[in-house]
């Protein structure tokens, strides 16, 4: 059966008025109010008055909300009823509305690229909030500019390319899982990969997830079935992007797939982890325990044969005695595979903060540990046990990573420190609590904390049964940090946790205990090559950036690369699953019509000016998106560049050297940006009376 | 307009932000959607906010074309001020008879002018949008912004005097009107029911409504809108500009007295974003949060509490006990400090914002054959990998409807209902349990 | 007025007496409120009529709750009788005025 989703696509594209009107420009202009974010420092019915004095203009109107209904409602009665053919709008940054305001223009019958918008918020208003006066005059030059434009815009058609159907998925953990099988069961086909050479990532390393108190082996287990039974996903493990190019519905992409060096159907696996010689601490556990250079992570990981760990194998060939003869290929070299992919879902995860050398204890003391590799402890062991002493007193301290102030944590060696709360740790810390106590209901547990951030559904709960659990709760304030430090000689417990207690009148008090446990923060996975490759970019807090929380909040600033999980910030299964599940979303609006639209935003030569000297060419950053052509013409041989929109993307460099300004581009001509540049600079009459 | 009887892959209960993201997510796609809103307008809570946290946008800005989009999209029908009556499985799905109430208004002729409210000489409590602080006329618009642009009558405060008909440009009132009932066949469902605020007037020991300058959050929200009832922060006994404003945090939330033992997650925010509003609006009011643990874990969120503390907001540990009046009824809370040695002290503001939480917008047990579970809100079997499945095959739900949460994450909560329900109708629809004659029925 | 819409005139008369007896219960009510509303406007107008005057001020003048007198200066001004007229002295209320349109 047919995508049942095509036929009205296939209407929806392609039906843009792109013939020119006809007459002299008659330019609707409108000044948005934005509520009060405009409204409140410029005098928008001043500019609306001013501007429609100008020359061309039909209508000049301002209005409380132009992206409103009824705002929008203002410009196509306006186009269908008084014939304006040009539209300029003043109002918040076209980041937010271009788009909305396209629509509009559109839907009354006019050319998209008719429209022109003016960011008279962020360039104005809220920058000079301070004066009125000058800000509405600097209202009306900005306005002025975008008619002196108007009155030279033609129509454009954006450009329309076929799309690669594929998806590639970046990164296998329980986001990457997720969107990939959304995707595939949307219909599109998906490469899933995966740095390490196991699917899962994290979540395998917990034993226990909340809110639903489910086994997450089980979970992840169901995940990866799933995933690998839907035949529309390909999975690379132990893959990595070497290079990108391209754009929305054409990303030519490599991968460097790293081999196991182990075959699929080795069997005497046990024997040669065991043969193999190499002590090296194991990821899996926290460091916590040791593994080989070959082995397995955990019991029941896919895909489940062994890998090599090349970083740290010696090549005694200890390993190749054990027999079955070419079992074992040490020498495999990794493959590179290009893969073309409409677009890209970056699903790369998290690590946990790593707490500095004497970061509370941390480094100094064996005795202080962290959350996850607590996590492993009680995954791993029957009993609760340090440097094989029995564990009576526990103190688990939050926020350590989380919620630093400037001058007070010291910074990570990008200079910065983590200002976020990491939002899952609160929650996590308390759930290990509650099972300390049901396993090992004799010891005691202090819990050090600034605010206890249950929020999420079923959150709450874990709070109130460690209340009931008999944790004993104290509070410091941020600045107030807890201090670690050893006990003396003789004392019954190692570690001494000092802490400002404000929930005892501010007391400090001094908890003697056998382990302290560090609930770390979240950071991004270190993928700084893979940011720079893709030209998406990272916020302050270093997660990625999505183009804004509400509106677009898991695409990234190029189109077609979205984002899934924690790398765009601290998340819980259940929120990196969401947004896995939106990204996919995303995904399939672009996609699922086998067709993407670009801006016509393109370089265009004119073959009456262009002597053919090639300079454009050589300055063109873009690959493939200008070459000379030589043809013969009426006997002569002429030589003229040519642009292959599709891989133009319009940065203008070839306008600036071109000798004859024979090229120009679509939609932002220089004639265009001289005439904004006069208007801008005029001694406008517009202005009289204002400032 | 609608037809009597229409055809859709998916049917969005709830026009809210949740609701429109999704339906716009799949209609973006190709499906053809149905989107059932039971207010004139769509937009939910959203549209009566001021400004949105982290960013400050304001609400409108982001709100509006959101709500523009459903009403013109190809492949969505809205369908507002309408109800579901009755739900029914059958081979294809669901049947689903809605009843269109009637607004005395035609749709189609109504431009939006509002020349008849003009002329209506009655004014009514706009208790709908505005908490009874400013008016609405017997007929109106529900709002500026409201979508779709369309008047409605409120007949049962009718005089029936006749000056509206006179006023309309284009013959557009028909006080004869009747509800409309319309069937839909649909393949799914997405329930995105949205939520009600604790009842502000719940708590005995902070006024139980009765204190003029007690009010909530979403009250304060309107007040600070530039559309609000006084177009200024006002308190509602009198008039007076505030000087001192507090907030109670968990003023209906983690308090098992009211029976809502878990946190509502948006009110930490949400406070700390009007108190950041209030003092760019008041500059010298004193503005005091009362909290219990400040919860500002979204992305963004704890840097905009700091900054927020940097702006001279006083946070304040303490859970209020209780609230009085004077007899100039200035409220007086009664708090304990907790990080001032845990005295117990009494202090006077002019308004008093209870930072209430969210309650399940409806129960969908009766229509939908869809289980809550203890907290009230929809229950997601599979809560962590599928959070928009519910326990009923083909019926999904998303936003507030599946827990409180904030509009971000609603939005991207409503993203990923609209991947499990067109994976759902793929699954369908490669399964060929349509014939192509209903297929093409449903794209005609 | 021609003889068609004379005619439309006297048919709209009539449905709007069929739907008053109609609705009879209902009307009654509404008028009564109506009446309450108008009498309570005009006191407030007069009130405005010499000079601004604050929600307290008119809670003085008129014997009205100050909360209701709110509630009337809201709607006034949503639907252009009343303006806002800069603040008393004390720098805490607003002060309301009728609008020109109002003033007639």
């Amino acid at each position: 059966m047919p995508d049942p989703t095509a036929e009205s696509q296939t209407a929806a594209a392609g039906k843009i008025n792109a013939s020119s009107p006809a007459g002299a420009p008659r330019i609707g202009v409108y000044v948005c109010e934005c509520g009060g974010n405009i409204g409140e420092t410029v005098r928008c019915e001043q500019v609306a008055n001013a501007l429609g004095k100008l020359a061309n203009v039909t209508i000049a109107r301002h209005y409380q909300f132009m992206c409103s209904d009824p705002g929008q409602k203002l410009i196509t009665d306006d186009i269908t009823e008084k014939g304006v053919n040009r539209v300029v709008v003043g109002a918040c940054s076209l980041f937010l509305h271009e788009q909305t305001f396209r629509k509009t223009v559109e839907r009354a019958g006019l050319n998209p690229y008719l429209y022109y918008h003016i960011g008279l918020r962020e360039q104005d208003s809220w920058v000079h909030h301070e004066c009125p006066a000058d800000a509405t005059a600097k209202a009306i030059r900005m306005m002025s500019a975008g008619i002196a434009k108007a009155r030279l815009m033609q129509p454009l058609a954006p450009v329309h390319l076929d799309a690669d159907q594929r998806v590639l998925v970046i990164g296998g953990g329980v986001a990457g899982l997720r969107a990939a099988l959304s995707i595939a069961r949307r219909g599109l086909p998906v490469t899933l990969i995966e740095k390490s050479h196991f699917l899962g990532g994290h979540v395998a390393q917990w034993e226990h997830l909340f809110p639903t108190d489910e086994d997450a082996a089980a979970l992840l287990e169901g995940l990866i079935e799933e995933v690998i039974a839907e035949s529309k996903i390909t999975i690379y493990t132990g893959a990595e992007v070497v290079s990108t190019k391209g754009y929305v519905g054409n990303f030519d992409i490599r991968i460097r797939v790293q081999p196991r060096g182990v075959a699929k159907d080795f069997a005497a696996v046990d024997q040669a982890i065991a043969a193999c010689p190499v002590q090296v601490p194991d990821e899996f556990n926290f460091g916590l325990t040791q593994r080989k250079a070959i082995y397995q992570p955990y019991v029941g990981c896919y895909p489940a044969s062994p890998v090599i760990d090349r970083e740290h194998c010696t090549r005694c060939n200890e390993c190749l005695r054990v027999g079955q003869n070419g079992g074992i290929r040490l020498d495999e070299p990794p493959v590179e595979i290009d893969l073309k992919v409409g677009a890209v879902v970056v699903a790369t995860g998290f690590r946990p903060y790593e707490p500095f050398a004497g970061e509370m204890g941390y480094g100094e003391f064996p005795e202080v540990i962290t959350l996850p590799q607590l996590e492993r402890l009680l995954a791993t062991n029957d009993r609760l046990e340090w440097n094989a002493r029995p564990v009576r007193r526990l103190a688990m301290i939050h926020c350590v990573g989380s919620r630093q102030i400037e001058g007070m944590h010291a910074p990570q060696p990008d200079g910065k420190v983590n200002d976020y709360c990491s939002r899952v740790c609160c929650t996590a810390t308390l759930s290990a609590a509650n099972r300390i106590h049901t396993r090992f209901p004799n010891v005691t547990i202090y819990d050090v904390y600034q605010d206890i951030r249950t929020y999420g559904r079923g959150h709450e709960d874990y709070y109130v049964r460690a209340c009931k659990n008999g944790v004993t709760f104290l509070r410091h304030l941020p600045e107030e940090i807890p201090e670690v430090i050893r006990s003396e000689k003789g004392a019954e417990y190692p570690l001494l946790v000092k802490v400002k207690d404000r929930l005892t009148w501010g007391e400090e008090i001094e908890l003697p205990v056998d382990l302290v446990v560090l609930s770390v923060g979240i950071m991004p996975s270190p993928i700084s090559d893979l940011v720079d490759m893709l030209k998406i970019a990272p916020g302050n807090d270093r997660f990625l950036l999505e183009v804004h929380p509400k509106l677009r909040p898991v695409e990234t600033a190029v189109a077609g690369v979205v984002l899934a999980g924690t790398a765009q910030g601290p998340m819980t299964v259940q929120e990196s699953c969401a947004a896995a599940e939106a990204a996919a979303t995303k995904v399939a609006v672009l996609l699922s019509r086998g067709k993407v639209e670009l801006e016509p935003y393109v370089a265009q030569v004119d073959p009456e000016r262009c002597q053919g000297v090639g300079e454009c060419v050589c300055v063109c950053p873009q690959e493939g998106a200008i070459h000379l052509e030589t043809r013969i013409e009426n006997g002569k041989m002429l030589r003229r560049a040519v642009v292959t929109a599709a891989n133009c993307n319009g940065c203008g460099v070839c306008v600036s050297v071109c000798p004859s300004r024979a090229i120009d581009v679509q939609g932002w001509r220089l004639d265009g940006f001289e005439a904004m540049v006069e208007a801008i600079t005029a001694e406008t009459p517009a202005l009289e009376g204002v400032a | 307009m609608a037809a009597d009887r229409l055809q859709v892959d998916t049917i969005v209960i709830g026009g809210g932000i949740a609701g429109m993201q999704a339906a716009l997510d799949l209609a973006d796609q190709g499906y053809r959607v149905a989107l059932v809103e039971k207010n004139p307008s769509v937009g939910g809570k959203m549209i009566g906010l001021s400004k949105v946290f982290p960013t400050l946008d304001c609400c409108s800005c982001i709100t509006t074309p959101k709500m523009a989009a459903v009403a013109y999209h190809d492949n969505i029908d809205l369908l507002t001020y309408s109800e579901v009556q009755s739900v029914s499985r059958n081979e294809q799905g669901f049947v689903v008879q809605v009843l269109k109430k009637p607004r005395y208004v035609i749709d189609d002729a109504c431009t939006g002018c509002r020349s008849c409210e003009l002329v209506c000489p009655l004014d009514l409590p706009d208790d709908a949008n505005e908490f009874g602080r400013t008016a609405h006329r017997v007929i109106y618009v529900p709002f500026t912004t409201a979508v779709p642009q369309k008047a409605l009558i409120d007949i049962d405060q009718c005089v029936f005097c006749g000056k509206c008909l006179q006023a309309c440009p284009s013959d557009a009132i028909d006080f004869s009107q009747l509800p409309a009932f319309l069937e839909i066949q649909a393949r799914s469902i997405i329930l995105a029911t949205g939520y009600q605020v604790t009842r502000y007037d719940a708590k005995k020991q902070y006024g139980a409504g009765k204190l003029r300058n007690v009010i909530d959050g979403l009250m304060m929200e309107r007040l600070l809108a530039p559309t609000g009832p006084y177009g200024r922060v006002l308190r509602p006994s009198d008039g007076k500009q505030p000087a001192s404003i507090a907030y109670v945090q968990c003023a209906g939330s983690r308090d098992e007295t009211l029976g809502v033992p878990y946190c509502s997650r948006v009110c930490c925010m949400y406070a700390i974003k009007q108190a950041m509003l209030l003092s760019g609006m008041l500059p010298l009011a004193d503005i005091t949060i009362y909290y219990m643990d400040i919860r500002t874990f979204g992305k963004g969120y704890e840097q905009f509490y700091r900054s927020a503390q940097a702006m001279g907001i006083t946070f304040v540990k303490g859970k209020v006990a209780r609230i009085t009046e004077d007899a100039d009824q200035n409220p007086t809370v009664r708090v304990e400090l907790i990080d001032d040695h845990s005295q117990v002290v009494e202090r006077k503001h002019d308004l008093v914002v209870l930072s209430v939480g969210m309650l399940p917008g409806g129960d969908p047990q009766a229509l939908y054959g869809v289980p809550t579970s203890e907290d009230g809100f929809v229950r997601i079997p599979n809560y962590n990998v599928a959070p928009a499945t519910t326990t009923q095959e083909g019926v999904f739900a998303t936003g507030t409807a599946i827990g409180p949460m904030d509009i971000v994450d609603s939005i991207v909560t409503a993203s990923a209902a609209a991947a499990e329900v067109s994976a759902y109708l793929q699954s369908h629809y490669a399964a060929g349990s349509l014939t192509d004659a209903e297929r093409s029925l449903i794209h005609a | 007025m021609n003889v068609t819409s004379k005619e439309q005139a006297r048919k709209r008369t009539q449905m709007l007496v069929e739907l008053r007896k109609q609705h009879d219960a209902q009307v009654k009510q509404a008028q009564e409120r109506l009446k309450e509303q108008q009498t309570i406007r005009k006191t407030l107008q007069r009130a405005m009529q010499g000079a601004p005057r604050s929600v307290p001020q008119l809670a003085a003048i008129t014997n009205l709750a100050a909360y209701e007198v709110l509630w009337h200066i809201a709607a006034m001004k949503k639907y252009g009788v009343v303006e806002e007229a800069g603040m008393d002295t004390g720098g805490e209320y607003y002060l309301y005025e009728l609008s020109k349109e109002a003033k007639g």
